[in-house]
């Protein structure tokens, strides 16, 4: 009488994960192994795929693309989320509650209304370059759309919270003590962050620049749309190849060494740091 | 020292600043383009001469704005639902249950969510290009239901993971039968779980694009495709008037999942 979860038998209980877990077997394991397969059987058996892809200097350079601007939106990102969450976990709760506020407001804003903005702001006669002709930084307007520029500034947009919330919460757990010590012991400020603060912050440091990293790397919606198509990335790659080219292979190829570099950084971090991603 | 904000001396001023900016450079491009919206410039010049409620005239007039809204809003309500009674389903086995492999499997049900989304959005194009599911309602909805599913696990396994299953054990004890035990003493201590599972799924689901981009055909089509379509042709501020709806709707929703946390807190 007593059912799968029930006292009686709570030893057992995979059945009721089993709707889920055939719907990612028929929706997910199978398709991706699909895909990934038609890499080195399209258009005939082979590596032909890898070759070409890892052979020529128009694909190489997307590759390093993706990695400079994944690089670059990373340290950034880690610049200003350092300060940022080191703030908000000493911060009078009433403060740090609106500019979490205003965090969780810009991270569930819709994606593409967050684009566009950035597109409208840094076009050549946009808010952006109209201030930085106004304070005289410039006397005509930059470039600053279609390339990798508008590019790291919407994927830094995007990025910030992801960095700032696990951040946060590895400097929230450490203890004030410790530091007051560094002080009795005669440190000065600058000796105390130095050899104190940022020890003890390193692994969310570590961590959240990682995982910032990786998702940057598979980005699509903000390449495409602030990249400009002579600026490509990985991603964009991806999808070019299956829809405009209607390459499988080579498509195939592509989301195949995207695919393991994700997950060897995925691989990095749970050996590194033995935790859970996210 | 260096963790008491009242003795950080000047380095107090200077985390308070970076801060600021920091809240500034996140709250401006969203005001800026509410501000937009209401502006009377086709270009998009800021500050606007006049403010007018054309756009908005203009994004109801168009029925594709209003048949892509009402498409998302039918596919993210079936995938709040497939994906909170999925995940609970999934949870309980991954809370209660005591078989080999759990924390395998915990870790497969969350690879959707690891996986750049363009590598999932491609495969299953392939596949559903097979299967004939391109361009339908269900294509969208299994497509959104695989990357929204690990969110709604892990919320619920973590309200499960705060409830003791002896108290569901202590009212079999006293007469309740497992199911009727299962549905009025367990499901409503995790409902917050539940709640939030939803929402976010919803959410995941409402403003999918990459996913939708693949799935969508000329005659079905979701909010954000409509968006992404318009904004490869031109910037033109129907789409601030779009965003600016879409950034009422998170506000709201952010109040509704503000308000479920008080509740359970309380």
């Amino acid at each position: 009488m007593l059912s799968f979860f029930s006292p009686a038998r709570r030893g057992s209980g995979l059945g009721t994960a089993l709707p889920a877990l055939l719907l990612l077997l028929a929706f997910f394991v199978i398709p991706v192994a699909a895909l990934l397969s038609r890499s080195i059987t399209e258009p005939e058996l082979g590596l032909h795929n890898y070759r070409t892809l890892l052979g020529s200097a128009t694909y190489l350079q997307i590759f390093l693309n993706t990695f400079m601007v994944s690089a670059v939106v990373t340290l950034i990102t880690v610049l200003i989320a350092f300060p940022v969450s080191w703030a908000l976990a000493i911060m009078p709760p009433r403060l740090s509650s609106v500019i979490f506020a205003i965090i969780l407001l810009s991270m569930w804003t819709n994606l593409l209304a967050r684009t566009y903005a950035w597109m409208v702001l840094l076009q050549q006669t946009g808010l952006v370059n109209r201030i930085l002709m106004g304070i005289g930084l410039t006397d005509r307007p930059l470039q600053l759309t279609n390339n990798l520029v508008g590019v790291t500034i919407g994927m830094v947009y995007i990025m910030l919270p992801f960095m700032i919330l696990p951040l946060y919460g590895v400097i929230r757990k450490i203890d004030p003590a410790v530091l007051q010590a560094a002080a009795l012991c005669g440190a000065t400020r600058g000796q105390a962050l130095r050899r104190v603060l940022l020890p003890l912050a390193a692994p969310g440091i570590a961590s959240g620049a990682l995982m910032v990293f990786v998702m940057s790397l598979g980005y699509f919606v903000t390449p495409a749309l602030l990249g400009g198509t002579s600026n490509m990335m990985v991603a964009e790659l991806i999808v070019q190849q299956v829809q405009s080219l209607v390459n499988w292979g080579m498509g195939g190829a592509a989301a195949f060494v995207l695919l393991v570099i994700t997950l060897a950084i995925y691989a990095v971090q749970l050996r590194v740091f033995g935790t859970e991603v996210r | 020292m260096l963790l008491d904000f009242d003795k950080l001396g000047a380095w107090k001023w200077i985390l308070s600043a970076v801060c600021a900016l920091m809240a500034l450079f996140l709250l401006l491009p969203i005001l800026f383009i509410v501000a937009l919206s209401f502006g009377d410039s086709r270009w998009l010049i800021f500050p606007p001469q006049n403010w007018t409620l054309k756009w908005y005239g203009e994004l109801f007039a168009d029925p594709r704005w209003l048949a892509a809204a009402w498409t998302s809003a039918r596919i993210a309500l079936i995938v709040m639902v497939l994906s909170v009674v999925l995940g609970l389903l999934a949870s309980l086995a991954l809370t209660r249950g005591t078989f080999r492999g759990r924390a395998v499997l915990r870790a497969f049900f969350l690879t959707p969510m690891v996986l750049p989304v363009v590598i999932i959005a491609v495969a299953l194009y392939a596949a559903f290009l097979r299967l004939g599911l391109n361009g339908t309602l269900a294509g969208f909805v299994i497509a959104h239901l695989i990357v929204a599913l690990p969110f709604s696990i892990i919320t619920i396994s973590g309200a499960l993971e705060t409830f003791d299953p002896s108290i569901e054990d202590a009212a079999i004890l006293c007469g309740a039968s497992p199911w009727e035990a299962r549905f009025r003493v367990t499901l409503p201590a995790i409902s917050h779980g539940l709640f939030s599972a939803a929402i976010f799924s919803f959410l995941i689901s409402w403003d999918e694009v990459v996913l939708a981009i693949f799935m969508a055909s000329p005659t079905l089509q979701t909010l954000p495709v409509k968006v992404w379509t318009t904004l490869r042709q031109d910037l033109t501020p129907v789409i601030a008037a779009a965003s600016t709806l879409l950034v009422a709707l998170t506000i709201l929703l952010m109040i509704v999942a503000a308000l479920i946390r008080k509740g359970k807190s309380r």
